[in-house]
């Protein structure tokens, strides 16, 4: 858990002066607050001590008028700081992570549920800010005040010193010694949310064979169930809060009464100082007060720390070169006998896969479903690697080039293309984030949806719905085609580009495949041609290997 | 609407859900208030040995020592342990809350089902994220305001029992809190209900780009995007400082007053002492009992935020909860064996701006019969089926089973007369055999591989280890699409219903799949009642009776094929 908190810290370090002027003032705004206390009741009790207003109480109560002032204004003045500063360091730790599964899960969440991985960076982010305004701060905060008491007592009178900084002290320890209890009950309340969050949102997304099934009130139960862990996986952390709150109190509690019954055996002599220790082990009290939830906030912020690095951490799946080679000139492709599994113990899906694909050809390659003609896609793109032999873009070895050379060469109609909850216009500027408005009009007309475009009221402007739902099926598998098409790549993989389109469009669009990728080098990937699309090479994937089939 | 009716109704929501969990809310309260006197008992205590401890102990109430401390310890102790009680009584209703209110506002979503366009992130939020922000108001909120009203009390007449002014000097302050904590909260609540649109649109933003991180990587625009992430980032921090800076100042009013109370406290009992104090232990009590009056009101202000939270979680809840009314309809006897399905001038229109999906859609399917609709993409064909599921009433005309108005049943009534298989079929995250089960969860074991045979899903499972057992993901990761779809065929020979409605069944399968899963769909279509929306010439095929659509009306060339 502290190797992830110290992680964390570390992936803050440019936020270091706003993190620290936030602690800075939350020391003196408690501080500001032990010193108000101290003297009101050192005031009244030197006065009723001695019987008169003079020396001590009199100073003590001349001092109290400032305070007044002073400690609202500190207590403001922190809650701002340290909350600003939070902020900037939760900002940096989402995209932070969103950078990282870019680069680890490149090919998408697969067993990672999206929702469950939605949970982690808004709960979880959101669980670090434990870390510095609810543990780092008071921790802070608190050790001031019992430095503070510590040699004040001390200069006064050694013994009441210890007989009140020692359980205040011992208060500071709490945090820790309550941290690693509470890390497996915050663990199991973040686990459970994750779980609600997921029960939540699958049955949302398969909502259509969910209500087909009339299962919602299984999925209603299936939801409940998930909230009753959560609930009780919240009652377990509540039950330490409670007793880490107790034990706090208690401590405080036995600093004062300490001081009282050091008063007490002293006799008259020691009243004085007793004073003084009694009022500043009340006002200790404040600001330990939030020691005890300082430890279970560290817990709840160490387990989403280790959820966040969990994720993070997947190894990336291609490495990227130490030092990429120069992207070549040209851009043929050539792949060489091409071994590859998914997963040691499963079944490769190439055995030995060869094939040549000059500059400008046009290369179909068949197959029935199964037989790995997405996961050639993967590979080209480097979304994986093959396990033996090698991929030449342009003579040179795509291992050796960064990704960004390749996937600026290579543009890929995946299957599963997904429309983001924008605009048509920013969903295809992906693709080419400058391209004028006529491009993308250019490359809708080419996927035969420019039609359908122009006539809705808002054009380019009509947002597309989250994953395109605005969309029939077709429409939004040809808005996914005008996208890869207005890209400014070399080479372009389009894998089942017709699906979802009907006969008759289907055959329109493939009839002008030629045109629209004109000057380009293009891998159709179909499970049957048509006859219509004119490939200078036609290729059949059988058992791992591409066979030359009739043209 | 306007704000203010939105925090009326959402403050409607809030009062209806703590009416209902009534008895488990005043339990806190109880042991709070009984913790509070035990606080006061032992400051007196206190208040009585220090002031012997300064010479006083014989004015008053006599000497004080030893016991009384042992007893203020003894108090302390109690104290503490009502303290706890109170904390798990508070945790235990706000949990109670919560899970009712969740089930009831998840079912909704259930029923409403496609028909709610709002991204599944969103919606999602309003289950998990909106409920749990209502967690402080019922765990913290409302046992807070009650003890910040009943505690100061309590501490302030135990006050004036012994010193009326200083007493009075306390019932002032508390009475002051409210009214700057009112003051400052107007602009605050206004301001939470932004912060959390402003978050909810992060969330929703950010599972959408995670669901096409793949997209983003293959055109290079990862780097864009979380830039533009941190921009909304920043945006969100700033929206939410401005709630803070408002929201603090009730904080910043508490403190002053807390500060001005001690002052003048400390300034009264300091003009006494001139000529001798006449009350010490009175002087030693108030003040001693300060931190412990303002207790309750830090611990208000604290879940003052938490309410506005709350109260912004639930004006977005209340449209869900307070306006949706169940669609009314009868409940279905039975299953009837078999289903005459007929289309009357049938009309629907989604979205005025893009025209009629349906217009004057007229046909009868006889049991045994399979009508296969067919047209470009668009025209309609997936509306008919969306009608026939119930996720969508007809704006005109009428729709019958078996000569009955369809829509004298309840959607989901509806939907036991039916199996579908839709264009993209949704695996849960669970085994394929549980996947299948979802259509009819008391199917037996033998049932489902039946199933999983006739749809040919077991072409492919048999060559897993871990056969129907295989887990598959959000999404059916593992799955090839033609893959996929044919676990979604298994569940509807698994459902045995009279009406077969099928999308697209066959879009993702190739030529060799597709001609094997038609024998099964023609299996599955024998004796009942199908409705068939494709592009597959094959499929158009294998089947008699083809109704082409075209801008949501039917072509006029119906053909009886083969008959």
């Amino acid at each position: 858990m502290l190797h992830d908190l110290i992680r964390i810290l570390g992936l803050w370090r440019t936020r270091w002066s706003w993190l620290a002027a936030g602690a800075l003032v939350a020391m003196v705004a408690a501080l500001a607050g032990v010193a108000l206390l101290a003297f009101a009741g050192r005031g009244v009790s030197e006065g009723l001590r001695t019987g008169m207003l003079a020396g001590a109480a009199a100073g003590s109560l001349l001092l109290l008028r400032p305070l007044i002032f002073l400690r609202p204004a500190a207590r403001y003045l922190e809650r701002l700081v340290t909350h600003a500063a939070t902020f900037r360091a939760l900002a940096d730790t989402r995209v932070w992570f969103f950078r990282r599964l870019a680069e680890r899960l490149p090919g998408g969440l697969g067993l990672r549920r999206a929702g469950d991985l939605l949970g982690r960076l808004v709960s979880d982010v959101e669980a670090l800010d434990g870390l510095y305004l609810r543990a780092l701060v008071p921790a802070v905060a608190a050790l001031a005040v019992v430095l503070a008491t510590t040699l004040l007592l001390g200069a006064i009178s050694p013994p009441l010193a210890a007989i009140v900084a020692v359980p205040l002290a011992c208060a500071l320890l709490l945090p820790p010694l309550l941290a690693p209890g509470a890390a497996r009950a915050a663990e199991a309340v973040a686990e459970a949310q994750g779980g609600v969050r997921a029960a939540a949102i699958d049955p949302l997304l398969g909502i259509e064979d969910i209500l087909a099934a009339n299962a919602e009130p299984r999925a209603s139960a299936r939801l409940s169930a998930a909230a009753e862990t959560l609930t009780a996986a919240q009652e377990r952390l509540s039950r330490r809060s409670a007793w880490g709150g107790a034990s706090g109190t208690v401590l405080a509690q036995a600093a004062l009464l300490g001081a009282l019954g050091y008063g007490l055996a002293g006799g008259p002599g020691v009243a004085g100082a007793t004073v003084v220790g009694l009022f500043l082990a009340l006002a200790a009290a404040e600001s330990l007060s939030a020691l005890p939830r300082a430890g279970i906030a560290l817990a709840a912020a160490g387990a989403g720390a280790r959820r966040l690095f969990e994720a993070a951490d997947t190894p990336a799946p291609v490495a990227e070169p130490v030092t990429p080679a120069a992207p070549p000139a040209g851009h043929a492709l050539r792949v060489e006998g091409v071994r590859f599994a998914w997963a040691p113990d499963r079944e490769p899906v190439f055995t030995d896969l060869s094939f040549d694909l000059p500059e400008g050809g046009r290369l179909a390659l068949l197959g029935p479903s199964g037989a790995g003609k997405s996961t050639l896609g993967s590979l080209l793109l480097k979304l994986a690697a093959p396990g033996e032999g090698r991929i030449l873009l342009g003579g040179a070895d795509i291992a050796t080039l960064s990704h960004d050379a390749v996937r600026a060469r290579i543009a890929c109609l995946t299957q599963d293309a997904r429309l983001f909850d924008d605009s048509i216009a920013a969903n295809l500027r992906l693709a080419a984030p400058d391209a004028p408005d006529e491009a993308l009009w250019q490359a809708l007309d080419r996927a035969g949806i420019g039609e359908t475009v122009r006539a809705l009221p808002e054009g380019l402007a009509t947002g597309c719905g989250e994953g395109g739902a605005r969309f029939s099926g077709g429409q939004g598998r040809r808005l996914a085609l005008a996208r890869v098409l207005l890209a400014p790549a070399k080479i372009v993989i389009l894998d089942e580009p017709a699906a979802g389109l009907d006969p008759s469009a289907e055959r329109a669009f493939l009839e002008t495949l030629e045109s629209a990728t004109e000057g380009r080098s293009v891998i159709l990937i179909t499970h049957r041609l048509l006859g219509v699309e004119r490939p200078t090479r036609i290729l059949r994937l059988i058992a791992g290997r591409a066979i030359p089939a009739m043209g | 609407m306007p704000p203010k009716a939105e925090a009326a109704r959402a403050r409607a929501l809030l009062s209806a859900a703590a009416r209902e969990g009534r008895g488990r809310l005043a339990r806190p309260i109880l042991l709070g208030a009984a913790s509070i006197a035990c606080g006061i008992a032992q400051v007196w205590l206190i208040a009585r040995v220090l002031t012997a401890l300064l010479g006083h102990g014989e004015a008053e109430w006599g000497e004080a020592g030893w016991p009384e401390l042992a007893a203020a310890a003894g108090l302390a102790l109690l104290a503490t342990g009502l303290t706890v009680a109170q904390e798990r009584a508070q945790a235990a209703a706000g949990a109670a809350a919560r899970a009712s209110l969740r089930d009831r506002a998840f079912a909704i979503l259930l029923a409403a089902g496609p028909a709610d366009e709002r991204p599944v992130g969103e919606r999602a939020a309003l289950v998990v994220d909106r409920i749990e922000a209502l967690d402080g108001y019922f765990s913290r909120w409302l046992p807070a305001a009650a003890l910040a009203m009943i505690g100061p009390l309590m501490i302030a007449l135990a006050v004036a029992v012994v010193d009326p002014l200083s007493g009075i000097i306390m019932l002032a302050a508390g009475a002051m809190v409210p009214v700057a904590m009112a003051l400052t909260g107007i602009g605050a609540a206004l301001a939470s209900r932004r912060q959390f649109d402003a978050l909810q649109a992060l969330s929703g933003r950010f599972l959408d780009r995670m669901r096409g991180l793949p997209q983003l990587v293959l055109f290079r625009r990862q780097e864009a995007e979380a830039e533009s992430l941190a921009l909304a980032a920043t945006d969100l921090r700033r929206r939410t400082m401005r709630v803070l800076r408002v929201a603090f100042l009730s904080g910043l009013s508490l403190e002053a007053i807390a500060a001005a109370v001690l002052g003048c406290l400390a300034w009264r009992h300091g003009n006494l002492l001139v000529g001798g104090h006449p009350a010490p232990v009175a002087a030693l009590f108030s003040i001693l009992l300060v931190p412990a009056f303002f207790a309750p009101l830090r611990a208000f202000s604290a879940a003052y935020h938490e309410r506005m939270s709350a109260n912004g979680a639930a004006a977005a809840l209340a449209p869900l909860l307070l306006d949706t009314v169940p669609e009314p309809g009868l409940l279905l006897e039975e299953v009837p064996p078999s289903l005459v399905v007929t289309f009357e001038g049938v009309g629907l229109t989604y979205d005025a701006a893009r025209g009629a999906a349906l217009s004057d859609l007229s046909f009868r399917v006889m049991p045994g019969e399979a009508l296969v609709l067919a047209g470009p993409s668009g025209s309609g064909k997936s509306s008919v089926l969306r009608l026939l599921m119930g996720f969508r009433r007809a704006d005109i005309g009428r729709i019958s089973f078996n000569g009955r108005d369809a829509t004298t049943l309840a959607p989901a009534e509806l939907r036991k007369l039916s199996a579908y298989v839709g264009q993209k079929a949704h695996l849960f995250r669970a085994t394929i055999r549980e996947n299948i089960a979802l259509a009819r969860p008391a199917a037996t074991a033998t049932q489902i591989e039946a199933a999983a045979r006739a749809a040919r899903v077991t072409d492919f499972t048999d060559a897993m280890p871990e056969g129907l057992d295989t887990l598959v993901g959000e999404g059916g990761f593992g799955l090839s699409g033609g893959q996929a779809q044919r676990v979604a065929i298994a569940r509807a020979f698994l459902r045995d219903a009279p009406l077969v409605l099928l999308d697209e069944p066959t879009a993702h399968l190739d030529p060799g799949t597709e001609a094997d899963v038609l024998d099964s769909l023609r299996r599955l279509c024998a004796g009942r009642t199908a409705v068939i929306a494709t592009h597959s010439a094959a499929l158009r095929a294998r089947f008699a009776r083809v109704m082409e659509l075209e801008d949501g009306r039917a072509v006029p060339v119906n053909r009886l094929a083969g008959e």
